[in-house]
């Protein structure tokens, strides 16, 4: 499952990130790295950027980033 | 050569003269607040990431020794994705401060203990400032200082930037750090078997490179740099990340790990990170429902979230106009009665010859005080946006709009700049810096000066009190609106055009709402505000002095339509002939306005007031006038009262204007018609921003192209939507 696949609510953690080159290194030193927790929060007004809590923070990415993090759902 | 320079350093070193302390952190830590606290500077801050885009210090006494703070943007790794991240790691990396002072975020340990992880590599020694220690009590998160101190072998100290608690302790400590280095070595954690051996044959390859040798770098950041293929450091080393000794020294670690090895170095520092957060921090059992998740149920919510948005905007509008409004109307009757009369009086006491008196009053005095009128709205607009920024809401606002940005090919973080534009699009063009890709600034950049800035608030303010009186606030709205319908135009071509190519990702932290200090909004506001007033006091002045000149040349010419400006301006007025104000008086504000755009509104108090002065009455005393300013501003402040809490439109400027139509707008009612007026509004706000954007441009991106293409593309769009305006308005039968 991937992590725009989360509802508002769901948590997830997070298995493996697809993306690549500089993107993928900024979206691990802001902490989105394998075993990580992640909760969807909010989805924006207009329906795309989401808002996540990762690490005791408010992250929020667009669903095509979001769409390339596969993560596990937890409850 | 070589040895020059480390007696330079040791004499620093030695002699203590002057202590260089880099304040580095997570964006959004509070870096820059402390600052202020330490020093009394007055950086810039808000609740946004990626406030501080450039380096700044402060420099101050603290116990009789000199210490410089540096201010750095900041970052969430050394290994930098922006342009301001570039600039925090090349300093660190390279300027080799005597301390570092690590700003972390106490509520948010494990991101920005990861940063200080790699911080530590430097070598340099650390003095942690654990902010924000407010907020983590608030959150009931006990933290065990001395457990990070001693597995990181630096200093912790609790700080409370904002309410500069804990400040002097982490001075005196970074001071005693930097008095004896030795002794106060960062420590280093180990990256675990696989990683330190791989290290090791890496470092040892590296030792004897030139310029390793030559920069006194740190080794082990060397090394892990290299492992991680960072692309900046391989080719400023001329190292080939196929290099044999790099292959043969990785070759296990690959073997178990895979090949990404970066990844691989970020997964283990989070870890370690993580396992320092899990031994010194303890968490209450049961979380409560946070302030920030009740305001954002409502500012992000998928139905209420926009029209939040909206009234937002609408409310700063109307509160701006409603509380400034009053005050710009007495400033207008102290410049044009008071100060003129008194100016006039004292010039003739000391017999100043005639040329000398009409210079001082019709202009420097109705130059500048044309521009200087408008303060109000202009301070109030700075508040609001300074509100914004430091409550945590312009993050929010990207976030809320990325959606649409994304649509124009620009990403929810240009929201910022755009947002600052409404404010002065000079900062606005720095603040791009926080994109992450040169396509997105270059486009935001573009697009700023389609914002209606707070210089050209005065000529909408004046054209709308003289031609709209009674829907002047729908006038302005109208007019900011066509900003930024005009910017998601030009962001749809440039889109198509300039900027073909994929669209950039979004990807931001939204940080907790945060009630900023009355005394932090007034800073800010004010170091925001202040450069009008500088700017009325350099180049408004000087182009005044310069207008009237031009105005008066040659020498005793008899009408100003003759005179040098005159004369150039009636050569360009047919230009504006199709849009309906072919005039030379207003082409020569227009002139003239290129320098700043408030400029257009002195020049024309210079053009036109002349005739309007006619209207003579007899002056009162000096006691007289000095009463009247007194009670005219107490009424001020009971009209902003008022309005704020009556009336819910728009009031604006327009309620006294029947009473005392001033001078310039009597004079314009009669060269204008409200077609013409609005075309010219129309105009004013598209035609090409003032010159200090363009510099600010090309100091930006190191080129004048895009300077070039603002210049080009806004000139012909403003007389394109001038004259559809005009053109369009007269066949419709205005
Ligand atoms: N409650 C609380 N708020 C703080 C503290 N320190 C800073 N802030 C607030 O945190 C926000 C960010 O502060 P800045 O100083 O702009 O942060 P910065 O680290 O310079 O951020 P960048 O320049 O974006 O990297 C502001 O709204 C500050 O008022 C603190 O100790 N406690
Ligand atoms: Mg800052």
């Amino acid at each position: 499952m991937m992590l725009a696949d989360l509802k508002p609510g769901q948590s997830g953690k997070i298995l493996k990130i697809s993306v690549t080159g500089a993107l993928k290194r900024r979206l691990m030193d802001m902490g989105v790295v394998g075993g990580t927790e992640v909760r969807v929060k909010k989805v924006a007004p207009m329906g795309d950027p989401i808002e996540v809590r990762i690490k005791s923070y408010d992250l929020s990415l667009r669903l095509g980033e979001a769409r390339q993090i596969e993560v596990e759902v937890i409850n | 050569m070589k040895k020059q320079k480390t007696v330079v350093n040791k004499k620093n070193k030695t002699t203590k003269n002057n202590l260089t302390i880099a304040v580095a952190g997570n964006p959004n830590a509070g870096k820059s607040t402390l600052i202020n606290a330490i020093a009394g500077a007055r950086l810039h801050v808000g609740n946004w990431p990626g406030v501080t885009v450039e380096k700044k210090s402060a420099e101050f006494e603290f116990r009789n020794q000199r210490v410089t703070l540096v201010d750095l943007p900041g970052t969430y790794s050394l290994s930098p994705y922006t342009q301001e991240e570039v600039i925090a790691r090349d300093y660190l990396v390279r300027e080799k401060p005597d301390v570092i002072i690590n700003v972390v975020d106490a509520t948010n340990l494990e991101r920005n203990l990861y940063f200080t992880l790699q911080l530590l590599e430097l070598g340099i020694p650390m003095v942690i400032a654990l902010n924000m220690y407010d907020e983590a009590g608030q959150k009931g998160f006990s933290i065990d200082t001395d457990k990070i101190a001693s597995i990181l072998g630096c200093a912790v100290v609790p700080t409370v930037a904002t309410k500069k608690e804990g400040v002097d302790s982490l001075m005196k400590t970074a001071i005693s750090f930097a008095a004896a280095p030795r002794e106060h070595q960062p420590g280093s954690v180990s990256y675990g078997e696989d990683i330190e051996q791989a290290l090791t044959p890496i470092a040892e390859a590296l030792k004897d490179h030139p310029g390793v040798l030559a920069e006194h770098m740190p080794l082990r950041w060397l090394a892990l740099k290299v492992l991680e293929h960072d692309v900046r450091v391989m080719s400023d080393y001329g190292l080939a990340a196929d290099a044999p000794f790099l292959t043969w020294a990785t070759k296990h670690l690959r073997a178990a790990h895979g090949d990404d090895l970066e990844a691989l170095l970020a997964d283990t520092r989070y870890g370690l990170a993580a396992g320092l957060t899990h031994e010194a921090l303890k968490k209450p059992e049961t979380r409560k429902k946070e302030l920030t998740e009740r305001i954002d149920a409502v500012v992000l919510n998928r139905l209420v979230g926009i029209p939040v948005f909206l009234l937002a905007m609408w409310l700063i509008f109307k509160l701006t106009f409603d509380i400034a409004g009053p005050f710009t109307d007495w400033l207008d009757g102290v410049v044009a009665g008071p100060l003129m009369r008194w100016a006039a009086a004292v010039l003739a006491a000391i017999s100043a010859p005639d040329w000398i008196v009409s210079l001082v009053t019709e202009g420097i005095i109705a130059g500048v005080g044309a521009v200087l009128v408008f303060l109000p709205p202009i301070f109030a607009m700075m508040f609001f946006i300074t509100l914004l920024e430091g409550s945590g809401y312009m993050a929010r606002a990207a976030f809320v709009m990325d959606r649409l940005m994304h649509a124009i090919g620009l990403h929810g973080k240009s929201f910022i700049p755009l947002l600052l534009g409404f404010g002065c699009n000079v900062p606005a063009i720095y603040a791009t810096r926080t994109l992450e890709n040169p396509r997105d600034k270059a486009l935001t950049a573009l697009l700023i000066p389609l914002m209606s800035c707070g210089a050209r608030l005065p000529v909408y303010v004046l054209f709308s009190a003289a031609f709209f009186a009674a829907y002047a606030g729908t006038v302005l709205w109208s007019l900011y609106l066509l900003g930024i319908v005009m910017a998601v135009l030009m962001g749809f071509l440039f889109k198509k055009t300039l900027f073909r190519g994929e669209a950039p990702v979004f990807i931001m932290e939204l940080p907790p709402y945060r009630m900023p200090t009355v005394k932090s909004l007034m800073i800010h506001t004010w170091e925001k505000g202040k450069h009008y007033l500088i700017k009325a006091g350099t180049w408004i002045l000087a182009i005044s002095v310069f207008v009237w000149f031009g105005l008066n040349m040659p020498w005793g010419v008899e009408s100003k339509k003759d005179s040098y400006l005159g004369k150039t301006s009636q050569i360009i007025a047919p230009i504006f002939e199709p849009l309906g104000f072919g005039t030379w008086e207003a082409a020569s504000s227009l002139l003239t306005g290129v320098v700043a755009k408030e400029i257009v509104i002195s020049t024309m108090g210079q053009v036109y007031v002349p005739q309007a002065e006619e209207e003579n009455e007899e002056a009162p005393s000096f006691g007289e006038d000095v009463k009247e300013i007194g009670v005219s501003f107490a009424g001020a402040f009971v009209d902003a009262a008022k309005n704020v809490f009556s009336t819910f439109g728009i009031a604006t400027m327009s309620a006294e204007e029947d009473e005392e139509a001033s001078g310039l707008k009597s004079v314009l009612a009669k060269t204008f018609t409200p077609l013409s007026a609005y075309a010219f509004m129309a105009f004013v706000l598209l035609y090409l921003p003032c010159f200090i954007v363009l510099v600010a441009m090309w100091h930006e991106f190191g080129t004048w192209k895009w300077a070039g293409v603002t210049i080009v593309y806004q000139t012909v769009l403003a007389w394109v939507v001038a004259f559809v305006i005009y053109q369009g308005g007269r066949l419709m039968g205005f």
